[in-house]
C-alpha cells in the first residue's frame, strides 16, 4: 500500500450513480472490505424512495486508521457510475482529490453530459472502461459497479484479497459462477488500477495492528439493533414496515425464529405497539420499530404502556417531517414526540445512541432498563444513523442481563400482592400473569397500588411513576452521558445527542486545535435528563451551543426548560448530516474568534 | 451548454495557454474550452527535468495555480481526447462520445516525440519525456548514479541532460540526424558543440547506427542498445530525443489544408474561416521563404498563442516570419540560442 510520510490514514470515498446501478452495492463491498482489512470505517448511504431505475444512490466511505466520528464534507474520491446524478457532486470533492469515471459510454452524450467537463481545476480526473472491462470478462455490462471497485482498489494498492472474501460472502446464496465473475471483473479493473499513474493526493496506509478484545464487524446502526436485541434476547417483535427503519424488523424477521422466536407484521403501527405492550405484560422481552408517522399513531399506547407500567422499548429512527415528510432524508425532529408524545403527564425513558456502536448497548440495555423501571423505553435513532455503518468491536462476551424485574420473593399466607405498590424508591415488585399467587388487575385508568380504578390516588401515582425513573441515569454498563474536550472551565461547551454527536466531536477537536478551549457532552439519556452531568458542564462554559438536525431547537428548548441556562441554538433540516465546518464555524463565533472561511482568506 | 460565443482551444501547452488568457483579456465574456488529453493544469515540458532536480510533486511545476483557471473563466476540459473535428457543424467529437460545439476554434494541440521507423519497435523499452508522468516513471526507474541513453539529441533531450549530469546520473548520447534538433548546424559548428557537451561529462557516441534496444541481461542495467555492426551499450533507462511530430490526426477531414502541420497564414488562420492554429503543429506561410514553415522554441510557441488570440478576438496582427534560432556558446561555456529556454 501506498505510505504518505507515516500519516494516519483518512481517506473518504463517494460511489454515485442511479438506483439499479449497484451503486449500494459497491460501496458496501468497499466498507466492509476496509473493516476486514483492519481500518476503521463509517458509511453512510443516500438512495432514494423510487423503485429501481430511477433517483440517484450516494455511498459515502471514510476508512481511517484511527476511530472516525463522523463523515467529511468533502470526499477524496468520488466514482461516477451516472454522470447526470454525480456531476452535482464534484464540488463536494477536495482539491486534488480524484473523480473516477466511465470513458467509454455505449453512446453519444449531449454536451455537457460528460462528467469530465464539470471538475474543478484542481482535481484529477481518472477515464476507465468500467463498461468495457466489465463486458470483456463478465460479457455484461452489469458488473461495471465491481470493476469501479476493483479499479479504486487497484488504484490505492488495497488488499485484494479482503475483496475477495467480501464479493464471495455477498453472493453466497447465488450460483458460484456469479462469485467467480465478480472476482474475476474485480481483478481486471484491479490491473487497470494498479497500473495508472496516479496524482491526486489520497493515500493508504497499512492499517494499524492493534490486539483486539471482541469481534471487529461492519455494521448499521439498525443492523446494531437488531444484533443488540437478539443478544439481550427479545423473545417477540412487532412492526409494520417503515423508512428508515424497516430493516430492523427485516432482520429480526429472520433471526428471532432461528431461535424459535417469533417476528409478526402486524396491520398497522396501532397493532404493532399493542401486541408489543401485551407480550412484554405477559412477560415476554418485547419491542416494536417505527419512524415518525407510525410512531405518531403509537403515542396512545404508549400512555398505557406508562400507565400500566410495562416494561415495551420502541426503536424510532427519525426522518424528515412532519406527515410523509422526507422519508429518505435524515432529521431530529421527532425527540418531542418521544419525550412528551401522549397524554398527560407520561413521563418515559428515551435513550439516543450517537453511534452504531451505542446503537448495540442501547437496544441491549433498553430491555433491562425497560424492565428494572417497568415503563416503556424509546430509542430514538434517525436515518443516518440506522443506515450508516460503522467497523464496531462487539464485547467478547454478552453484556446484557436476562429479567431485570423486581422480584416479588414470597407472599405470606393470606398477603395480597400489590402490583402497584408504592415502594421506597417507587418500584413495585413485578409478576407476570400466570404467575401463583400474584393475582392482580391492570388497566389504563388511573388506579390504586392494587390495580382498581381510582381517580383520588392520583398526585401519588403520577409521583411514583416520575420518581421511579430517576436512578436510571446510573444504571450500570451504560454510558448516559459524556464529556470530552477540556476540564474546567472553558469558554464554550457543545451539548448534542443522536448522529450529530460525531460531527460535533470533530468540529471540538478542530476548535481545539485552533486554541479554543472547549469542551463537548454526548447526552444519551434524554427522558430523564441527567442533570447533574449537565449542570456541572454548564456551569463551566461561558457559552453553550446545541447543534441538531431540526429547525425548533428541540433539545435546545429540552436543555433550556430543565435548567433554566440559555443555549445558543445551531439547527439545520437539510435532510442530510450536519456539517463539521457549520459547528466550528459557530464554536469560533462563540469564543471571539472569526470564521474558517476569514482565516483562509487572511 | 450555449454554442452561443464559444471559443474551444484543442491543446494547453504553451500556445494554447497563451491563448486562453489573452482572448479573456480581450473578451471578458465569452465562454472559453479548452481540451487536453492531460489529468494536470498546464506544466511547460521546459519544467520537467526539475523532477530529478529536487521537486517532490506535480504541483511545484505548474504554470498557474488551479484557482487561475476558475479565475479567469477557463475551462479546462482534462484528459479528454479530440476524436475528429467537424468543421461543417462546428463541432468538436470527443473519444467519449461527447460534442463540444464552438463558433471558433484554435488547434494547439502541439507535438509528440517523433520516433524514426527503425526505433519504432522498440518504444515499450524507451521512456518518453513529453509529460509529468513519463519523468516521474524516468526518475522512478533510475537508480543512484544511474546511466541514461540518449538516442538523437534533439534541444529537449539536451537540457534534460544537463540536469542528469548535474545530479550526478550519467547520460550517453547516441547521436542521430536529430541532433540540435530543431537547429541546423554546419559540421564545424556541429564539431563545437559537441566538444560542449563532453565538457560537461555526456558521452557522446557519434557514427553509431541503433539497430535494437533490449531488455538488460541478469545482473546488468535493465536496458542494452545494440549498434550496427555489433557491440551496444548498457543503461538504466532509454529515451528517444528525435525531435516533434504535429499532433493533428483528429484534423484530417476537417475542411482545414494540411501539409505536414496544420497549413496557416501569418494571421494563423488556416484554410477554414472559424479555424486558427497555434504552436507546434502548424506551419506557417513565410512570404520571405515562399513556403510554409515550422517554427519553435518557448518564446516564439507563445507569441502565436497571443497572435492567434488577437486574431481570433477581431483583430488582425501578422506573426514575424523571421527568427533568430542561432546555436551559440554563452559566457557560461553552454550551448544556448536566442529562443530556448535554460533555467
Amino acid at each position: 500500500m501506498t505510505r504518505n510520510g507515516g500519516k494516519e490514514t483518512d481517506i473518504q470515498i463517494a460511489i454515485c450513480g442511479s438506483a439499479g446501478d449497484g451503486t449500494i452495492a459497491a460501496g458496501d463491498i468497499l466498507k466492509r472490505a476496509m473493516a476486514k482489512a483492519g481500518y476503521k470505517v463509517i458509511a453512510f448511504d443516500v438512495y432514494p424512495p423510487e423503485i429501481r431505475g430511477f433517483g440517484k444512490c450516494i455511498s459515502r466511505v471514510r476508512v481511517k486508521s484511527e476511530q472516525a466520528f463522523s463523515l467529511k464534507p468533502l470526499s477524496d474520491v468520488l466514482i461516477s457510475l451516472d454522470d447526470s446524478h454525480a456531476i452535482p457532486h464534484v464540488v463536494e470533492v477536495k482539491e486534488f482529490g480524484a473523480v473516477i469515471y466511465e470513458d467509454t459510454p455505449v453512446s453519444m452524450i449531449p454536451e455537457g453530459g460528460h462528467i469530465s467537463g464539470h471538475l474543478l481545476s484542481s482535481h484529477i480526473p481518472y477515464g476507465v472502461p468500467f463498461r468495457e472491462l466489465s463486458e470483456r470478462v463478465t460479457s455484461s455490462a452489469r458488473s461495471r459497479n465491481i470493476t469501479a471497485v476493483g479499479y479504486l482498489a487497484g488504484l490505492y494498492g488495497m488488499p485484494r484479497e479482503v475483496f475477495y472474501d467480501v464479493i464471495s460472502d455477498k453472493f453466497k446464496t447465488k450460483p458460484a459462477s456469479l462469485t467467480r465473475i465478480s472476482i474475476e471483473a474485480f481483478d481486471a479493473a484491479y490491473v487497470v488500477g494498479q497500473d495508472t499513474f496516479r496524482l491526486d493526493e489520497g493515500f493508504l496506509n497499512p492499517p494499524p495492528n492493534k490486539a483486539r478484545n471482541g469481534d471487529l464487524m461492519m455494521m448499521s446502526g439498525n443492523g446494531a439493533i437488531a444484533r443488540g436485541c437478539m443478544d439481550a434476547g427479545l423473545d417477540t417483535f412487532f412492526g409494520y414496515p417503515i423508512t428508515p427503519a424497516t430493516t430492523i424488523m427485516e432482520r429480526l424477521a429472520t433471526e428471532l425464529p432461528a431461535k424459535g422466536k417469533r417476528m409478526l407484521q402486524t396491520e398497522d403501527e396501532i397493532s404493532a405497539i399493542s401486541a408489543a405492550i401485551g407480550a412484554a405484560y405477559a412477560g415476554a422481552r418485547a419491542a416494536t420499530a417505527t419512524s415518525g408517522p407510525g410512531f405518531a399513531l403509537m403515542s396512545e399506547m404508549m400512555g398505557l404502556g406508562v400507565m400500566a407500567e410495562v416494561p415495551v422499548v420502541i426503536f424510532v429512527s427519525q426522518r424528515g417531517g412532519p406527515s410523509t415528510g422526507m422519508p429518505t432524508k435524515t432529521e431530529q425532529s421527532d425527540l418531542n414526540i418521544a419525550v412528551f408524545g401522549s397524554a398527560g403527564d407520561g413521563q418515559r425513558i428515551v435513550l439516543a445512541p450517537t453511534n452504531v456502536e451505542g446503537c448495540y448497548k442501547c437496544a441491549g440495555k433498553a430491555f433491562e432498563i425497560a424492565e428494572r423501571y417497568q415503563t416503556p423505553v424509546v430509542v430514538l435513532l434517525d436515518l443516518y444513523l440506522s443506515n450508516r455503518y460503522e467497523a464496531v468491536e462487539l464485547p467478547a462476551n454478552n453484556p446484557f442481563k436476562a429479567n431485570c424485574s423486581k422480584p416479588t420473593g414470597k407472599l405470606k399466607k393470606n398477603q395480597p400482592y400489590h402490583r402497584f405498590e408504592i415502594t421506597r424508591d417507587f418500584i413495585s415488585p413485578r409478576a407476570i400473569p400466570g404467575d401463583k399467587g400474584f393475582r392482580h388487575t391492570v388497566t389504563g385508568l388511573e388506579h390504586d397500588e392494587n390495580g382498581r380504578p381510582n381517580d383520588h390516588v392520583h398526585q401519588e401515582m403520577s409521583h411514583k411513576r416520575h420518581e421511579k425513573l430517576l436512578p436510571v441515569a446510573r444504571h450500570p454498563g451504560i454510558t448516559m452521558s459524556k464529556r470530552f474536550g477540556d476540564k474546567g472551565k472553558v469558554d464554550v461547551a457543545i451539548i448534542g445527542w443522536g448522529s450529530t454527536f460525531g460531527e460535533i466531536l470533530e468540529a471540538m477537536i478542530a476548535a481545539r486545535e485552533e486554541g479554543i478551549r472547549c469542551a463537548a457532552m454526548k447526552v444519551v439519556l434524554l427522558s430523564p435528563l441527567p442533570l447533574g452531568p449537565i449542570n456541572a458542564l454548564l456551569g463551566d462554559a461561558r457559552k453553550v451551543l446545541v447543534p441538531e438536525l431540526n429547525y425548533e431547537g428541540q433539545f435546545a428548548n429540552l436543555l433550556t426548560g430543565a435548567t433554566g441556562r440559555l443555549v445558543t441554538k445551531l439547527n439545520r433540516v437539510t435532510g442530510t448530516p450536519m456539517h463539521v465546518q457549520d459547528i466550528l464555524d459557530e464554536i469560533r463565533r462563540l469564543a471571539g474568534k472569526k470564521k474558517g472561511r476569514q482565516l483562509a482568506a487572511e | 451548454m450555449s454554442a452561443e460565443n464559444h471559443i474551444v482551444i484543442i491543446g494547453s501547452g504553451g500556445a494554447g495557454s497563451e491563448a486562453a488568457l489573452t482572448i479573456r483579456q480581450r473578451d471578458p465574456d465569452c465562454h472559453i474550452t479548452q481540451i487536453t488529453g492531460s489529468k494536470l493544469p498546464f506544466i511547460s515540458r521546459y519544467e520537467l527535468p526539475q523532477v530529478f532536480n529536487g521537486v517532490s510533486g506535480w504541483r511545484e511545476l505548474l504554470a498557474e495555480p488551479p484557482e487561475y483557471y476558475d479565475k479567469n473563466q477557463i475551462t479546462v476540459r482534462r484528459n479528454s481526447w479530440v476524436d475528429h473535428v467537424d468543421a461543417k457543424n462546428k463541432k468538436v467529437l470527443l473519444k467519449h462520445k461527447e460534442e463540444v460545439s464552438y463558433d471558433k476554434l484554435l488547434v494547439a494541440s502541439g507535438g509528440g516525440g517523433y520516433l524514426p521507423e527503425g526505433l519504432r519497435e522498440f518504444q515499450p523499452l524507451m521512456n518518453g519525456f513529453g509529460t509529468y508522468e513519463q519523468a516521474v516513471k524516468v526518475r522512478q526507474a533510475l537508480p543512484k548514479k544511474g546511466h541514461v541513453i540518449m538516442l538523437g539529441g534533439d534541444m529537449t533531450g539536451l537540457d534534460l541532460a544537463r540536469t542528469l549530469v548535474a545530479v550526478g546520473h550519467r547520460v550517453s548520447l547516441v547521436v542521430g540526424e536529430q541532433l540540435f534538433w530543431p537547429h541546423e548546424v554546419t559540421d564545424d559548428q556541429r564539431a563545437k558543440f559537441v566538444s560542449v557537451l563532453e565538457d560537461m561529462g555526456i558521452k557522446v557516441m557519434i557514427d553509431k547506427k541503433v539497430t535494437a534496444v533490449k531488455l538488460g541481461g541478469r545482473g546488468k542495467p535493465a536496458r542494452r542498445v545494440v549498434f550496427d555492426g555489433g557491440g551496444g551499450i548498457d543503461g538504466d533507462v532509454v529515451m528517444p530525443f528525435c525531435g516533434l511530430m504535429p499532433s493533428l490526426n483528429f484534423m484530417i477531414g476537417a475542411d482545414v489544408d494540411i501539409e505536414r502541420g496544420l497549413l496557416v497564414n501569418p494571421e494563423l488562420k488556416t484554410t477554414n474561416d472559424s479555424i486558427w492554429a497555434a504552436g507546434d503543429v502548424c506551419q506557417i506561410w513565410s512570404p520571405e521563404e515562399n513556403s510554409y514553415l515550422f517554427y519553435y522554441g518557448w518564446h516564439y510557441i507563445k507569441e502565436m498563442g497571443k497572435i492567434a488570440a488577437i486574431n481570433m478576438t477581431g483583430g488582425k496582427k501578422k506573426i514575424s516570419t523571421y527568427q533568430d534560432d542561432h546555436l551559440y556558446i554563452n559566457k557560461q561555456g553552454e550551448i544556448d540560442s536566442p529562443y530556448w529556454m535554460y533555467r
